[in-house]
């Protein structure tokens, strides 16, 4: 049975790297407590797309389910701190509210602070409606001042982002 | 089956690989001071990444002249040559005809949270020597306690392992570096800068005794981040010297550091301290007055004149350090110089006009323990990029 599903998180998701789905599966299961699911891709047509705040292109956004019951939703995607990208994961309930945040891979030395639970702990249960500002309602880490920010920055787009999809029953 | 799996894996990693080019723009807009990185780090996970630090300074003392100086121009270049291993590497320029080699380490990613490291590395203690760049501190000079204490830009060869963890919100640096010379060409260790003319800078640097570096920082509380360094071990002699008594002193210093972030309110704080031993004997041989502890804290709060929802900061601040070279003599051998005992106000204002660039303005006042010393003053003017 556990191989067979594993064929199927390839099969569906075939443009994570597999490290990357690895972690992503192990962060589901943690979160929503389950040991089987699917994993699906959820295709935002191109011309939306263009008019949202973040990236919803290929292997971007995922449906979560079990037993054809939708759990949540995983968005995975990619931001810029000073030198370089990191991957990052935001796991949302069928509700669209943050469940979870979590750097994939950090590839720099700067920055990498963001990685930090207790820090991406203050994305927890935003919802669209809310306004992430950093300094105000997201506490700053010295030493990583610009990576916090281009993570707020990318959590604040995705919230918007989910508005505008959710405004227009795609979500 | 396994081959169906194997296909699959190609499959999935090929599909990845296609899509190295960077599609996300939105996530990286309006951030300028990358441009530079994004054309030439296009492939996100090998590439060469350019960036850069640089501080120019005007300098004025109170009935002296004034001293203008491109105090530091730093090019960083580093290539990452795939995801788990990257080489990185500063060259710098000190008062425009100095040149250094202020960092050059290969990495190596074993796991997420372990990176081996190796080659010429900066020593990590307290906050300046670590996080340099004029954007990042406030003042156009950097603390004292950071020269005559912490002797920033400390960097030696060594190798070790740092790397993050998540879950405990903590990141740590542990590694064996090529210590301080006894003596440094004609440069002996002394009162006044205790440790710093025994930069090796790897640099020819002779080695007999390897040395421990470490540090924790912690970044759990909000806002807070602390940290707790410490280095030991003993100064390098040369071959034929070495044996004679006098020709090292030994060196533990520990360091403990705090930066703390709420809304506009900013501070930093960072206590030093290093016990050396045989001191005695090493000012008997070398006739110099090196003291047994050096001593030094400062203590500066920050406040943002401008909203948060703007992209620039004016951050007015003010500073007090006090540091002593001559913390302890006594088990040195030689008489105490309380002039080594100074203190310093330094209150101004860093104007942060885009994120990496910032003009600062400033004015310093020194003073020393000696009964009867006259406070001078000096004004300094500059900026700082870092890119």
């Amino acid at each position: 049975m556990n191989k067979v599903l594993i064929i199927l998180f390839l099969v569906i998701s075939i443009g994570l790297s597999k490290s990357i789905q690895k972690k992503v599966n192990k962060e589901i299961k943690e979160v929503f407590n389950i040991e089987q699911f699917t994993f699906t891709e959820v295709n935002i047509e191109a011309e939306i797309a263009k008019t949202l705040p973040s990236t919803f292109g290929e292997d971007n956004l995922f449906k979560i389910e079990t037993n054809n019951t939708v759990l949540g939703f995983a968005y995975i995607s990619k931001a810029f701190g000073k030198v370089d990208y990191f991957d990052y994961l935001v796991l949302l309930d069928k509700d669209l509210i943050i469940l979870k945040t979590k750097i994939l891979v950090y590839r720099e030395d700067y920055g990498g602070e963001i990685g930090s639970t207790r820090w991406l702990k203050q994305f927890i249960g935003k919802t669209k409606n809310d306004e992430l500002n950093y300094g105000e309602n997201i506490a700053g880490i010295s030493g990583a001042t610009i990576s916090v920010q281009v993570m707020t920055k990318a959590m604040n787009d995705l919230l918007s982002s989910i508005k505008i999809l959710h405004s227009k029953k795609i979500l | 089956m396994k081959k169906v799996f194997l296909l699959l894996a190609i499959l999935s990693s090929s599909f990845s690989y296609s899509q190295t080019i960077p599609r996300d723009s939105s996530a990286t807009q309006n951030l300028q001071q990358n441009a530079v990185n994004r054309i030439l780090s296009v492939d996100r996970s090998s590439g060469v990444i350019v960036g850069g630090y640089a501080q120019v300074d005007y300098n004025q003392p109170e009935g002296l002249n004034g001293n203008l100086d491109v105090h530091r121009l730093v090019l960083l270049v580093g290539y990452k040559f795939n995801d788990k291993v990257q080489f990185v590497t500063e060259i710098e320029y000190e008062h425009v005809k100095e040149l250094y080699v202020e960092q050059a380490f290969l990495q190596y990613t074993i796991a997420d949270n372990v990176n081996l490291r190796g080659g010429l590395m900066l020593v990590p203690m307290g906050i300046i020597n670590e996080y340099h760049e004029p954007t990042t501190f406030n003042g156009v000079e950097r603390p004292n306690v950071d020269k005559s204490i912490v002797p920033s830009t400390w960097r030696e060869i060594g190798i070790g392992i740092t790397g993050k963890l998540d879950d405990a919100s903590m990141r740590y640096q542990a590694y064996i570096f090529n210590g301080f010379a006894s003596v440094n060409g004609e440069n002996v260790l002394g009162g006044s800068n205790g440790l710093r003319n025994g930069r090796q800078k790897g640099s020819e640097s002779i080695i007999n005794s390897p040395n421990l570096s470490a540090k924790i920082d912690f970044y759990g509380v909000q806002g807070l981040r602390l940290g707790l360094s410490g280095y030991f071990g003993r100064t390098q002699a040369e071959d034929g010297i070495q044996e004679i008594e006098g020709a090292d002193v030994g060196l533990s210093m520990l360091g403990l550091d705090a930066r703390y972030i709420n809304n506009r309110f900013s501070a930093r704080g960072q206590y030093i301290h290093a016990n050396l031993s045989d001191s005695d004997k090493y000012n008997i041989l070398y006739e110099t007055n090196l003291g047994s502890e050096l001593k030094g804290w400062y203590l500066e709060a920050a406040y943002n004149l401008l909203a948060l929802s703007k992209e620039q900061r004016l951050d007015a601040f003010v500073r007090y350090e006090q540091y002593d070279s001559h913390a302890a003599t006594e088990k040195a051998g030689i008489q105490r110089n309380l002039g080594y005992n100074r203190n310093e106000w330094t209150t101004g204002l860093s104007y942060h006009i885009a994120q990496g660039a910032v003009v600062k303005a400033d004015y310093q006042i020194f003073d020393n323990a000696i009964i009867g010393n006259n406070s001078f003053g000096q004004l300094n003017l500059g900026f700082g990029v870092w890119f």
